[in-house]
């Protein structure tokens, strides 16, 4: 992100996110730097660091954080919420984040994938055919996700709409 | 000891030898097993990263069925019991966020009342049942088998979800010691496998699994023992993929625990399960470490 | 009307604790200096040099020491704890255990010949477990007073000491005493310990020898210190070139409670620092800080001159991890440059934390014996932080130094709030 143009800062986001469920601790982030320090994604690419994430956030670059793939290089391994001293919650502040992003239409095909197989089916990961013969050749109980009640849940809460998926 | 049992999506869609192999230790350890029918996804880290409201309902929507079983969960998978521990906690905790969530469940006849526990295998096997009675069941230990053990984050990450027990990564450990292994330890052993990012953005995740394959690699294992399906693929599948990509080797079969503690206890492994595995398991079966 | 010669007990004594016994005992009270270690001096005696005058500690320290036991109004009582306190201002009634020291303190003359043949050695606590003491021993060569203690719980009860003692000061029978004091006033002053760094999983202390507390870096920079003040790694014995401070380990960190600035660690580090490359001009001398907290005269030009003259480097980061390289036993730290945004893994010979100051594990009892509340953090409470910040919670009993809190910055002001509780006490007794 060095040398990248920035948006126009909104003042508003650090309160926006804070307001998001997970994201409340943004408003204790110090930013002492024990989160990047401590990220696994951050030592193999300096596109991810959690902390200058923060300090975006803080600072009000909504679009930067929002729109680009910045919030998805997470794994929510929890090692940075885990050390951080002051209640940051840097992993869940990310979830708030890659929720506001969804939001916005930002979300990784790998992860749109995972979404449709859950309101077409129920579930994120389905069984091949070949699987379904072992399971039955083996003994084991066929696989019958509700579908029906997971689609009622999503559409209640708009799952649909907010990843554009109709 | 009867638990309602949440397999999750992975582990019965590509990890059958985990499911029989926890299906035939669990009762023979004295655990009873209830199947949850119908149970939905728990909502894992994509679906949480999409949307807060519709992962609450998601996971409350299992914890009701465990309610209604009368029983508290257990779980295999570190995602679906990071997810279901998660939701569970927070809604206990906020009885507006209960609210809210049941009017949604109300849609699908369902309401949560806060009376289950969400347990992962280790909490049963090493709190609930204890390490000694797993030792006691173990009739053929291993003598010489070197273990790396990949615990996972969502077992014990946040620290704070997990308040109030004694155990975190070390269980895992002692779990496999119960079974006569050697539990070895290696660089980056707490640090994430890649898994979440799998499907997702594999450039990275594979650099992550590679890192621990070498930690692995320079401590001198005999194999690899994961707990959790996400983890289990990124080491076993994620080796040829390393392969392919960064042109090493490393040769280090993986073992669900469940497959560990199944031989240990004496019931064999059968053909078609060990073929499922990617990284052949001759190593640790031919000499019978 | 000043009582003729009333007397105050004074518990700790630490630099606080010695400041405030001398500023009675010239007013012309009788005092009475409690001490639970062997010897008075408290951490003073345990620093090397002090900030911001470079001022070799025990230097300072010591002639106050002597003054304290050569003072006819000063009565030490070391090597014992205060164990009950009744009645109230003006006429407390204290009960002393002096320990036994198996040493007759008459008799003794510290020639320290019992010391020589002593058979048994263990890990020194004033030199935090870096040297070696034997089973009778003296804390430290500039101890008050200058009498040898037994280490009931390591001696071996051989009696080789009592053979070769020519004073024949040994008595391998001494019992606990119980002491009765009947005190106006009572002073507490029993200042500070360090959090323990092995809280940290991540920071390896305890697991790595070459990850120490600045403390231990002050004993081994300490003349009179286990290394004779030659700065060596635990590991090896050899001489750090690349040496790393650590700050905020414990403080200012909501995972363990201490959510508090200790206050003195940014001072001490850069002191620290600069001493380092007094001894070894070329070493490398990097401080990981959150914040420099930099407050009082000539701190902020301190670190400007640690700098530019000494060319310490300051680097604005918290290390996620500490991990040991096998081989070469050098500490490795994962640290972000939160100020160039670049991640990375630098080795070093030795690394150096400076852990919170938290409140003594027997603070709390201690509170309890002489009924005065405690803060959140375990800290004596004054009965009013603003304006009476000496006072306790009790009327006639008084506290200074560190175990009121980190308020306190350094050793002037300790002294500044042992001459305080002094004035308060005066002012208390005149009342009467």
């Amino acid at each position: 992100m060095r040398g990248k143009k920035l948006s126009e800062p909104d003042l508003k986001f650090m309160h926006e996110l804070a307001n998001t469920p997970r994201g409340g601790g943004i408003l204790s982030c110090i930013q002492c730097g024990r989160c990047s320090s401590s990220c696994p994604i951050a030592r193999i690419t300096n596109e991810h660091n959690p902390r200058r994430l923060m300090e975006m956030a803080i600072l009000g670059f909504r679009s930067d954080i929002l729109l680009h793939k910045l919030p998805w290089y997470c794994l929510s391994c929890f090692t940075c919420l885990d050390r951080c001293p002051q209640g940051g919650d840097v992993g869940e502040v990310m979830f708030a984040i890659r929720n506001l992003a969804t939001m916005e239409g930002n979300v990784p095909e790998g992860v749109l994938t995972q979404a449709r197989s859950l309101m077409d089916t129920g579930c994120v990961v389905n069984p091949v055919r070949t699987i379904v013969m072992e399971r039955e050749l083996r003994g084991l109980a066929k696989i019958a996700p509700p579908t029906e009640d997971v689609q009622k849940i999503l559409r209640k809460t708009a799952f649909n709409k907010k990843i554009r998926h109709e | 000891m009867k638990y309602a049992f949440f397999l999750g999506c992975l582990i019965p869609a590509r990890e059958l030898s985990y499911e029989i192999s926890i299906r035939k230790v669990l009762p023979a350890l004295g655990v009873e097993l209830v199947d949850m029918k119908e149970a939905n996804c728990c909502a894992p880290f994509s679906i949480q990263s999409l949307d807060y409201a519709s992962w609450l309902a998601l996971a409350a929507r299992n914890l009701c069925i465990a309610e209604e079983m009368g029983l508290d969960i257990l779980t295999l998978c570190n995602d679906c019991y990071e997810s279901l521990l998660m939701v569970n906690t927070v809604l206990k905790q906020n009885p507006e966020v209960k609210d809210q969530v049941n009017e949604v469940l109300s849609e699908v006849g369902k309401e949560f009342r806060g009376k289950t526990e969400v347990k992962h295998l280790v909490d049963v096997l090493h709190d609930d049942l204890g390490v000694r009675k797993v030792k006691d069941a173990v009739k053929e230990p291993f003598t010489k088998l070197k273990v790396g053990t990949q615990p996972g984050c969502h077992l014990a990450k946040p620290k704070r979800l997990h308040l109030g027990v004694e155990w975190g990564f070390g269980a895992l450990d002692e779990l496999v010691e119960a079974t006569g292994a050697e539990t070895i330890e290696y660089d980056n052993k707490e640090m994430c496998c890649g898994g979440p990012l799998r499907g997702i953005d594999d450039e990275l995740a594979r650099p992550l699994v590679r890192q621990k394959l070498i930690g692995l690699k320079n401590a001198g294992v005999d194999c690899v023992v994961t707990l959790c399906p996400f983890c289990f693929l990124q080491f076993d599948l994620g080796q040829l993929e390393v392969k392919r990509h960064f042109k090493e080797e490393y040769n280090l079969p993986v073992l669900h625990f469940a497959e560990l503690l199944r031989m240990a206890m004496g019931i064999k492994l059968e053909d078609w399960e060990i073929k499922s595995h990617r990284i052949p398991l001759d190593s640790i079966l031919k000499g019978r470490l | 009307m000043l009582l003729e010669k009333t007397a105050i007990l004074v518990i700790g004594g630490g630099i606080a604790g010695i400041q405030a016994s001398l500023d009675l005992a010239n007013r012309g009270f009788n005092v009475y200096l409690v001490e639970k270690s062997p010897s008075i001096g408290g951490r003073m005696a345990q620093l090397d040099k002090t900030f911001p005058t470079m001022d070799c500690s025990i230097c300072i320290l010591a002639p106050k020491m002597i003054d304290c036991s050569h003072h006819p109004n000063v009565h030490l009582l070391t090597y014992s704890e205060v164990k009950k306190v009744k009645g109230s201002v003006g006429k407390f009634l204290v009960t002393v255990l002096k320990k036994p020291r198996y040493v007759d303190e008459a008799k003794c003359t510290g020639c320290g010949i019992c010391t020589q043949h002593c058979p048994v050695e263990v890990p020194n606590e004033f030199d935090e477990g870096h040297g070696m003491r034997k089973a009778i021993y003296i804390p430290f060569p500039q101890a008050v007073p200058r009498i040898m203690t037994v280490d009931e719980d390591n001696c071996l009860k051989c009696g080789l000491c009592e053979k070769m003692c020519e004073a024949e000061a040994v008595d391998l029978d001494q019992q606990p005493e119980e002491v009765e004091l009947n005190v106006g006033a009572i002073i507490v002053a029993i200042g500070f310990d360090l959090f323990d760094p092995s809280g940290i999983l991540t920071y390896g202390y305890g697991r790595y020898k070459n990850v120490i507390t600045a403390l231990e870096l002050e004993r081994l920079l300490s003349a009179s210190g286990p290394t004779g003040g030659h700065l060596i790694r635990p590991s090896d014995g050899k001489i750090p070139r690349k040496i790393a401070f650590v700050q905020c380990i414990g403080s200012r960190d909501k995972r363990f409670g201490n959510t508090y600035c200790s206050s003195i660690c940014c001072k001490y580090s850069v002191k620290d620092a600069v001493l380092i490359k007094e001894h070894t001009p070329d070493a490398e001398v990097c401080i990981f800080y959150i914040d420099l907290r930099a407050f009082g005269r000539g701190f902020q030009e301190f670190i400007n001159r640690a700098k530019t003259e000494y060319g310490i480097r300051f680097i604005r980061s918290s290390p996620g991890e500490i991990t040991e390289d096998p081989m070469t036993k050098n500490p490795e730290l994962w640290y972000e440059d939160t100020v160039a945004a670049t991640i990375q893994n630098l080795a070093f010979d030795l690394v150096v934390l400076c852990p919170a100051l938290v409140p003594r594990t027997d603070a709390k009892d201690l509170a309890k014996v002489l009924g005065i509340e405690v803060d959140n953090y375990g800290f004596f409470k004054a009965s009013d932080d603003m304006i009476n910040p000496v006072d306790t919670t009790v009327p006639g009993i008084f506290a200074c130094g560190y175990c009121l809190g980190p308020k306190t910055g350094d050793i002037p002001d300790s002294i500044m709030q042992g001459s305080a509780t002094a004035a308060r006490v005066s002012e208390v007794m005149m009342e009467r």
